[in-house]
């Protein structure tokens, strides 16, 4: 045992969080119950079930169970720090008790929220590899030096075990079992594999590589960022429920309005809800994005983010299973694009289960970062074109239902010949599809390039890919065209990668490229 | 150019296809019986039960009679030194290439018809991706299965 201050105190005895846990808990339940009540006032039809006294006592009698449940919570929740294991045990009724070994850790995340911030207390994240229903375990209440404590018994000590080959180590089947014993308690035992992820240093030290998000690309990537549509849809949500909030006369007086000004007006609510729609964006992106520093030493890539609610998240560099650049419509013109990785273990719902690497750069500087950061992937990225007869494809599959709408509306609606402009839209935007498509392999690496809105360039190393796929539908045999498909893991599921379309030569160079069996060309060579 | 998987399933299995088509063809059957049933209590016309037969007579045809077939003649499968190949499909032709590295476990599996007829399918699964070649002589299912899992354990990890 390494013996390093706090250890005695922290570890062989069953210690619960801090008490602010029970106030965190109650006010991040406060806060979904508001987001709840605010949806249920403007989507829901209020007038009709009771009125406002109901919805009071019902959401009073939803916080005050939270509350109650939030204490029992925190009183039976215990945690010890024992070597190489975290031990928790829970529950009023049906105990449970957990240990998560330190061979099974995939990666630990320490966060600070705001409710946290006000304590002075962090989060603490770990998340286990397999394991049945609960990838992942949270602490919400810890002092920071428990943290880390935690985190360094968890991660940072040498194991004792020999590491399993890399490939099986996430895979292999866990070892949870559940036992009911006479008393009717419940234990699990849970145990995870991985190697060892350092935590983050405090002091920058020698051959540390440090990256930071300058204010200005901060601003510019929340000036660009493509979560406009959501918000300006919850914009327009909340302006068609502002009826019930004003009084009739004036509604109808405004109404009479609204109809005597015609297109005009409209034209400018739209423009008012995505003004409104892309600050909140900005705000957003600002706020997630915010001090966002990448941090390298050796093989660990720690990411930190955030201004309100800070994230710490901690990368192994072989654990990368792609790299992804995404450029949106918003970033193309101004050369901008954000790099996104794919890993086994780690990767966040909100961002497609994938990690954000670098949430804006310019694209030429994306090489010269990689080199850096994930050196390996840093590879010159030449694209072949697709054929000539693909292009057909491409537009034909947009054109078509573009073409088959604006027949309709043109039909049936007044100035609906005006629709006309859909099928030249898909026609161009099929035409761009086609021009950005490209594939190409080398150097250990295959690439591809593709468009459904966004650009996106994804970059997969040949010993990442499980499996290649080649489908062939009916349409493309007439020209003899594929689509090619490349499987890789990624935190939960695997995720596949496609490309429409690509020409038979190019298929068959990617298949000799990827096979692991000889031709025999090359035996005879 | 890369050679085409050449090893064929069991002639059988386009029996227990042929089977299986025919029960859920069964249920395809139901939409103009109950039509039938219907004219006789309610006052709706007779000529959609004839359009409906006919549509579902069809669809026999083809889902028991012409697809199974085809679906048979186009599944081929090779296993290599170092790579596992399929190459199947009647619409949608899918051809997909295994390295035997990358294959975490197999399994052989078998449900009543197919251990009715002594076949069983041998599943390959890799840390991403499940694959199935669906129907093989008990036997040799059992003989490929350890192979596969032979050689995926030998195959070198520094690849």
């Amino acid at each position: 045992m390494q013996n390093w201050q706090g250890k005695l105190i922290l570890m062989n005895k069953w210690r619960r969080q801090h008490s602010a846990a029970i106030f965190i808990g109650f006010l991040s339940n406060l806060k979904e119950v508001f987001i709840t009540m605010i949806a249920v006032l403007i989507f829901g039809q209020s007038s009709q079930a009771g009125g406002t006294l109901f919805y009071t006592i019902l959401f009073a009698g939803i916080l005050f169970v939270s509350l109650v449940s939030g204490i029992i919570k925190w009183w039976t929740f215990r945690y010890q720090l024992q070597e190489d294991e975290l031990q928790v045990r829970q529950g009023l009724i049906f105990r449970k008790k957990r240990y998560i070994r330190k061979e099974r850790v995939q990666s630990i995340d320490i966060n600070a929220n705001i409710l946290q911030r006000l304590f002075e207390l962090v989060e603490l994240r770990i998340e286990t590899a397999g394991g049945g229903g609960e990838p992942e375990f949270r602490l919400i209440a810890l002092r920071k030096e428990e943290a880390a404590a935690i985190k360094r018994e968890l991660l940072l000590k040498e194991s004792a075990s020999v590491s399993e080959p890399e490939e099986a180590e996430a895979y292999e089947a866990s070892d949870v079992f559940t036992e009911e014993t006479e008393t009717g308690l419940a234990y699990e035992t849970s145990a995870v594999m991985d190697d060892e992820i350092l935590e983050p240093e405090e002091a920058e030290e020698e051959g540390t590589y440090k990256w930071k998000l300058s204010p200005q690309r901060l601003i510019a990537a929340a000036l660009t960022s493509s979560g406009i549509g959501i918000a300006a849809t919850f914009v327009a949500a909340i302006v068609s429920q502002v009826q019930q909030f004003i009084p009739p006369f004036l509604y109808e007086r405004m109404i009479g309005w609204i109809i005597h000004s015609g297109v005009m007006l409209i034209g400018f609510w739209i423009v008012v809800i995505l003004l409104i729609g892309w600050l909140i964006t900005i705000i957003r992106t600002v706020l997630k994005y915010g001090y966002f520093t990448i941090r390298k030493k050796d093989d660990e890539i720690h990411i930190s983010r955030g201004v309100l609610e800070q994230r710490q998240l901690t990368l192994s560099a072989n654990k990368i299973t792609a790299v992804r650049l995404v450029q949106n419509l918003l970033r193309q013109p101004f050369g901008y694009t954000a790099v996104y990785v794919e890993s086994k273990g780690g990767g966040r719902k909100d961002e497609d289960l994938s990690t954000i690497l670098i949430p804006l750069c310019k694209m030429k500087e994306v090489d010269s970062l990689l080199i850096d950061i994930l050196p390996e992937y840093a590879v010159k990225r030449e694209y072949s074109a697709l054929p000539k007869e693909s292009l057909r494809r491409y537009m034909l599959r947009l054109l078509m239902p573009a073409l088959a709408a604006a027949a309709i509306i043109t039909y049936f609606a007044p100035f609906g010949w005006l629709s006309l402009i859909l099928p030249m839209v898909a026609a161009v935007y099929g035409y761009w599809q086609y021009i950005d498509a490209g594939i190409g392999n080398g150097s250990g690496m295959v690439w591809i390039r593709s468009r459904s809105v966004a650009r996106s360039e994804v970059i997969v190393p040949r010993k990442r890919i499980q499996a290649m796929t080649s489908t062939q539908n009916v349409l493309q045999k007439f020209d003899d065209l594929f689509t090619i498909h490349v499987s890789i893991i990624t935190s939960i599921v695997g995720k596949t990668f496609s490309l429409k379309h690509i020409g038979k030569e190019q298929r068959d160079d990617q298949f000799q490229w990827y096979s692991y069996e000889e031709t025999e060309e090359e035996r005879k060579e | 150019m890369r050679e085409k998987p050449d090893q064929a399933l069991d002639q059988k299995v386009l029996k227990v296809w042929t089977i299986v088509a025919a029960a859920e063809w069964l249920f395809l059957l139901l939409v103009p019986v109950g039509y039938w049933v219907a004219t006789r209590y309610f006052p709706i016309p007779e000529w959609p039960l004839y359009v409906l037969a006919g549509l579902v007579i069809l669809a026999g045809i083809f889902k028991i009679l012409i697809i199974p077939k085809m679906q048979w003649k186009r599944w081929r499968y090779k296993i290599y030194d170092n790579e596992v190949e399929l190459m199947y499909g009647v619409f949608v032709i899918r051809r997909v290439i295994i390295p035997m590295i990358r294959v975490q476990h197999v399994d052989t599996a078998q449900g009543p018809l197919l251990r009715h007829y002594q076949l069983s399918a041998v599943t390959i699964s890799t840390a991403a991706t499940t694959h199935e070649i669906p129907g093989l002589d008990e036997e040799k299912a059992n003989i490929l299965r350890d192979h596969i899992a032979e050689l995926a354990r030998e195959a070198d990890p520094d690849e």
